[in-house]
């Protein structure tokens, strides 16, 4: 029986995706487990793979179209099967013009955030689902926290925010001086994500500047051995971050609305700015990776980046970030934390400067880090200390091979 | 040595105690129509029961076959003394009894021995047959079966799977007869193993004690399934327990169906007189084991040889010879008799069975359009309400106070001076001004023979109840001093008479008033202080009324006493001395079935209650005073009964229910109704239902140990309380 691809829900509270790809062709077979479709997500692209051996039969959208959770995008079939009238088999599975659209996913039975069961009395989960409020939206008031039919109500009563202006008309002619790019659904949700983070994250900032020479040589001195991934000074900032945090836990942590998570490994993201857009995914444990590991895992996920082959999974979690534009010879700059983190490590580049040591002035390798913190999490003397032993590793770097 | 010299005197039972042996003097004295008939009646019914047991070999009856193979004197010899409206029940083994009344009743002269059987006959026949497989045109639709045989017309009025159970209530149908002025006489036939049994030795007394037309017929076949009468008594003469209770008592060979017919005829002349109860044990065999078509010995309780030497003296074969003796039919007459029942019972079977489908040539199957349909599975659990057609619903103005204790008795006095079928029996109703509440008081000055004080002996008196109801020219009313005795009358409150429409087909009206007690809280202790509530609701065939208001309990008396079902009404001692507004006119208006009370209206959470809870629920609401209650009495407590339409629009409105009651958890009455309400208001709900009860135990005769045990006013302020918190 021929049946339908329908758009996966790929994360928590994932609606809506672009269909990227079709890797294969109509009437073509494919195996299980090969990717037979390419959605992007706000925070990922995901490949789809079969789950079974079979024949793509006909491909319901075109590349490049939005797409929401549960809706057909390709009509399957068993390997060998064939289908004369695909319209007529559409039909019978609910998707054509003619035939009524299918109906909507029933919703999941509210998972909490966390993956928990959000408690919801029978009623509040027929009212919300009749008004087509996800309980998630709701707070319940009972037993509990139990969602309860007031809780419903309250919502369902609450004034609605009056319809937007309809814009003004576009001029006939064409506009002069730009073009309009639209964006795409990754630019848009960063834009939302660090407008959120800007508006709602009380940020401080402490700067802190570290003479590097011993770091710059250490770098030098690994590379010579020939190590199968070439490290780079972020790699070594990266185990730094990683270090100083087990030294100050109280930085290794998130703010949340009912508590503080401290966390007990130190996963820290690296700003990747691929050409698809700026991604952060998340190096686990970085605390007990060799520095060898860490640049393997960097410079794989830097290509990954590159040809929008992140996993999901790999752009959650972490406390804070790493974001170096070393590189590009910027001295100094602050950063936006990326929520739901608690800090970001703004890494400028190494530069020869001069400074004073025995009353003599010399000349030697800096790097100013700027950490922009979460106050609500972090208060400033915390992250003081927190910069001291940061700076401290990084002007001592046996400490980060330690 | 002994220093007493006390005189010692023999004393005498204070009724005979007789056997009756015939010679062949008396065989000759026979009447030939009553040979004949008793032949004819023998021979078909030897035939039915070898015919069952055949089809119970072929699996074609569904459970027990429990043949009377060997004992068809007994029954037949006995019913040949009764007219037609005489009464009889049985036992689990009483095809032949109730084919011997059966039969009588179709064929009013004797089923002549010599002719072809009548069409009435063949309807009998086929009838009891189709019942035995369980089928649809059986008396009671294949629901009753083999041990449950009913034709209320011809006076066979039911035989009993509970060894003992149809006991107690042909003291009814014998109470009935006596009542109506007639002198017909009730018949019920047991075994030996029923004779050790409470419900039987509880009958004998209350019979004698009230001097009631029955026959305690006792057909001793040495048997109780396996275990012999010397196992299980130590006076295997078992008629020798009639005259211990002043029931005379005769024995007599249950071979010889002359013999028998001859005591018989004595016992029926001593109740038609209106001398009281009769006793007769009649010394019989079955030739097969408890059922079913293998000997008792092939069992190893007993010889083959034993069973050769009672099959020689085979009540048949015995008539059969005295019938030839006498030139009243020829021996191949006899044998053509047999042959004829044979024929019958062949032409029978070809009505229900047909050749099975694929199967081997002889074997049979029952023919599809014999079943009955299974959507009449609960079709007549209870009746249909009709009896309500023209009741008043109207209460007639204006009001008057009154105390609870006085709507009792005033509504019962109103009903008995209306309607002389209204008969009421319990322990000391009949004395101490009215009970020993006053819930009869002045009934017996009235009405001296319609209110009845029984010994103590709720089995029996309950299962008298339940026969007077099922005889149907009366209506009982029976009072349960307190609520817990229900579990002494079990058998019959719920093996009988709750099952006993819908067992015998469904429409059979069993109008029976029980008045329970519920002494909770007058420190009687843990075994007179349940409310029975739960133990009600679980048994189908009963309604349910818990008055907690005079008025109410007017109105739901008089739907009580109207109705075709079995109702117990509840009453609560905490409500006797409470008052209020009765109607000032005659009481007679009914209050109809299922239509609960809103007490209280409020939106935020609906309290279902009952009896004196309610007015607990109502005073903890006000002195909670910040939930805003809906209260409702439910007053019809029973599945059929309860009003949907009230709790529904209250869960709907409040999305929350809270279940109050005032006994103890395992008995309670609200768990199956909660279980109803989240199954038909899920979606309604805000909260899973909550209860408020008593505590695990029954409440105890220490004063702080009663209260702790019990639901009241505080339970349900600790809950609304909690509730209030959200």
């Amino acid at each position: 029986m021929p049946h339908l691809l329908r758009v996966p829900e790929i994360a928590a509270n994932t609606t809506e995706g672009t269909l990227l790809s079709w890797p294969v062709a109509e009437r073509d077979a494919y195996s299980r487990s090969d990717v037979i479709a390419v959605l992007e997500t706000s925070k990922a692209v995901v490949d789809i793979e079969a789950e079974t051996d079979g024949v793509l039969l006909k491909r319901l959208v075109t590349e490049g179209t939005d797409v929401g959770v549960g809706e057909p995008i390709a009509l399957l079939a068993a390997p060998g099967e064939s289908v004369d009238d695909l319209a007529a088999a559409l039909r019978d599975l609910g998707v054509g013009t003619a035939a009524p659209a299918p109906p909507p996913a029933a919703p999941a039975p509210a998972p909490a955030a966390d993956g928990h069961r959000l408690f919801a009395s029978p009623i509040a989960r027929r009212l919300a689902r009749e008004a087509g409020i996800p309980l998630t939206d709701l707070t319940g008031t009972g037993p509990n926290g139990r969602i309860l039919r007031r809780d419903v109500q309250l919502v369902l009563d609450r004034p609605r925010p009056p319809e937007p202006a309809p814009p003004p008309p576009e001029p006939e002619t064409p506009a002069v001086g730009y073009t309009a790019v639209p964006h795409s659904r990754a630019r848009r949700a960063l834009a939302d994500r660090l407008a959120e983070s800007k508006r709602t994250v009380p940020h401080f900032y402490l700067r802190g500047t570290a003479r590097v020479d011993r770091l710059v040589a250490l770098r030098r001195e690994l590379n010579e051995s020939d190590p199968p991934v070439r490290i780079s000074v972020n790699d070594l900032i990266v185990k730094a971050v990683a270090r100083a945090h087990v030294l100050v836990p109280a930085m290794n942590v998130i703010w949340t609305p009912d508590a503080l998570r401290r966390y007990e490994t130190v996963d820290v993201a690296v700003a990747i700015a691929a050409e698809r857009g700026l991604v952060t995914p998340v190096l686990r444990s970085v605390e007990s990776a060799s520095i060898s590991t860490i640049a393997g895992r960097i410079r794989d996920l830097v290509q990954r980046a590159g040809s929008g082959r992140l996993r999901q999974h790999e752009l959650e979690g972490g406390t804070t970030t790493v974001s170096n534009l070393g590189m590009f010879g910027t001295e100094e700059f602050a950063a936006i934390i990326n929520p739901p983190h608690s800090s970001i490590i703004a890494v400028g580049a190494v530069r020869d400067e001069p400074y004073a040591q025995d009353g003599e002035v010399r000349v030697g390798a800096a790097l100013t880090c700027t950490v922009s913190v979460d106050h609500r999490a972090v208060d400033g003397a915390l992250a003081a200390e927190w910069m001291r032993a940061f700076v401290s590793t990084v002007e001592h770097p046996i400490q980060i091979l330690a | 040595m002994d220093p007493f010299v006390a005189q010692h005197r023999s004393l005498v039972t204070a009724v005979p105690w007789t056997g009756i042996v015939t010679d062949d003097d008396d065989w000759d004295a026979a009447d030939p129509a009553l040979l004949t008939a008793a032949y004819g009646q023998l021979v078909l019914i030897r035939a039915f029961e070898e015919y069952v047991l055949a089809a119970a070999a072929d699996g074609l009856v569904h459970g027990p076959a429990h043949s009377s193979i060997g004992q068809e004197g007994g029954a037949v010899g006995s019913v040949l003394a009764l007219t037609a409206d005489d009464t009889v029940n049985g036992s689990h083994r009483g095809h032949h009894q109730f084919l011997a009344k059966a039969l009588a009743y179709a064929e009013p002269k004797g089923i002549d021995p010599s002719a072809d059987h009548s069409d009435d006959v063949r309807d009998v026949v086929l009838r009891t047959f189709a019942e035995i497989c369980g089928l649809d045109r059986g008396w009671s639709h294949g629901r009753g079966g083999s041990m449950h045989l009913k034709w209320q017309q011809a006076g066979a009025i039911g035989t009993n799977a509970i060894v003992g159970g149809g006991v107690p209530q042909a003291l009814g149908s014998a109470w009935a007869h006596r009542h109506a002025g007639t002198d017909a006489v009730a018949v019920t036939y047991f075994g030996d193993g029923a004779i050790n049994i409470g419900s039987t030795l509880e009958s004998f007394n209350l019979a004698a004690a009230w001097r009631l037309p029955v026959c305690f017929f006792v057909e001793n076949n040495h048997y109780a399934v396996s275990t012999t009468v010397d196992e299980a008594t130590g006076e295997h003469r078992l008629s020798a327990r009639g005259p211990g209770f002043g029931v005379p008592s005769w024995q007599v060979d249950g071979m010889n169906v002359l013999a028998v017919h001859l005591a018989m005829r004595e016992a029926v002349a001593h109740m038609r007189a209106g001398s009281g109860p009769t006793l007769i044990e009649a010394d019989t065999y079955r030739y097969f084991h408890q059922n079913g078509p293998f000997p008792g010995s092939a069992f190893r309780y007993r010889t083959r040889e034993e069973e050769a030497q009672w099959r020689a003296r085979d009540p048949i074969g015995q008539l059969a010879g005295h019938l030839v003796r006498r030139g009243l039919l020829t021996s191949s007459a006899t044998e053509d008799a047999t042959t004829r029942a044979a024929e019958l019972m062949a032409e029978i079977g070809s009505r229900v069975f047909q050749p099975l489908a694929g199967g081997k040539p002889g074997q049979r199957e029952i023919k599809p359009a014999e079943w009955p349909d299974p959507a009449f599975v609960d079709v007549g659990v209870r009746g249909d309400l009709a009896e309500f057609a023209d009741a008043t619903t109207e209460v007639p103005g204006p009001a008057k106070e009154a105390t609870f204790i006085e709507a009792v008795s005033g509504v019962m006095a109103r009903r008995m001076a209306t309607d002389e079928r209204i008969v009421v029996l319990g322990e000391d109703v009949h004395r101490l001004n009215g009970g020993t509440n006053g819930a009869t008081r002045g009934l017996k000055e009235a009405y001296p023979d319609r209110v009845l004080g029984t010994p103590i002996s709720e089995n029996a008196f309950t299962g008298l109840a339940g026969g007077i109801a099922l005889d149907g020219r009366y209506r009982p009313v029976v009072e349960l001093m307190y609520a817990d005795f229900l579990w002494v009358a079990a058998d019959q409150l719920f093996n009988q008479i709750a099952k006993a429409r819908h067992m015998y087909g469904g429409t059979t009206a069993v109008p029976l008033v029980l008045r329970a007690k519920v002494a909770m809280g007058t420190g009687y202790g843990s075994q007179h202080s349940m409310d029975p509530a739960g133990i009600f609701a679980s048994a189908p065939g009963w309604r349910i009324v818990a008055p907690s208001t005079p008025a109410d309990y007017i109105g739901l008396m008089n739907s009580a006493l109207r109705c075709a079902d079995p109702v117990v009404v509840l009453e609560h001692v905490d409500l006797y001395p409470t008052t209020g507004e009765v109607p000032d006119g005659d009481w007679d208006h009914c209050l109809p079935v299922g239509q609960a009370a809103v007490r209280r209206t409020g939106s935020q959470v609906t309290v279902l209650s009952y009896l004196a809870m309610t007015g607990y629920v109502l005073d903890a609401v006000e002195q909670v005073g910040d939930v805003d209650a809906e209260v409702i009495d439910l007053r019809w407590l029973d599945r059929g009964s309860l009003d949907w339409d009230t709790i529904g629009a209250s869960v709907r409105k409040t999305n929350h229910v809270v279940i109050a009651e005032q006994g103890p958890v395992g008995t309670s009455y609200g768990g199956w109704l909660a279980d109803e309400i989240q199954r038909r208001y899920f979606d309604w709900l805000d909260h899973p239902v909550q209860r408020v009860t008593g505590g695990e135990a029954s409440p105890s005769i220490s004063k702080v140990l009663e209260r702790a045990a019990m639901a009241r006013t505080e339970e349900v302020v600790a809950l609304l309380t909690e509730i209030a918190r959200y």
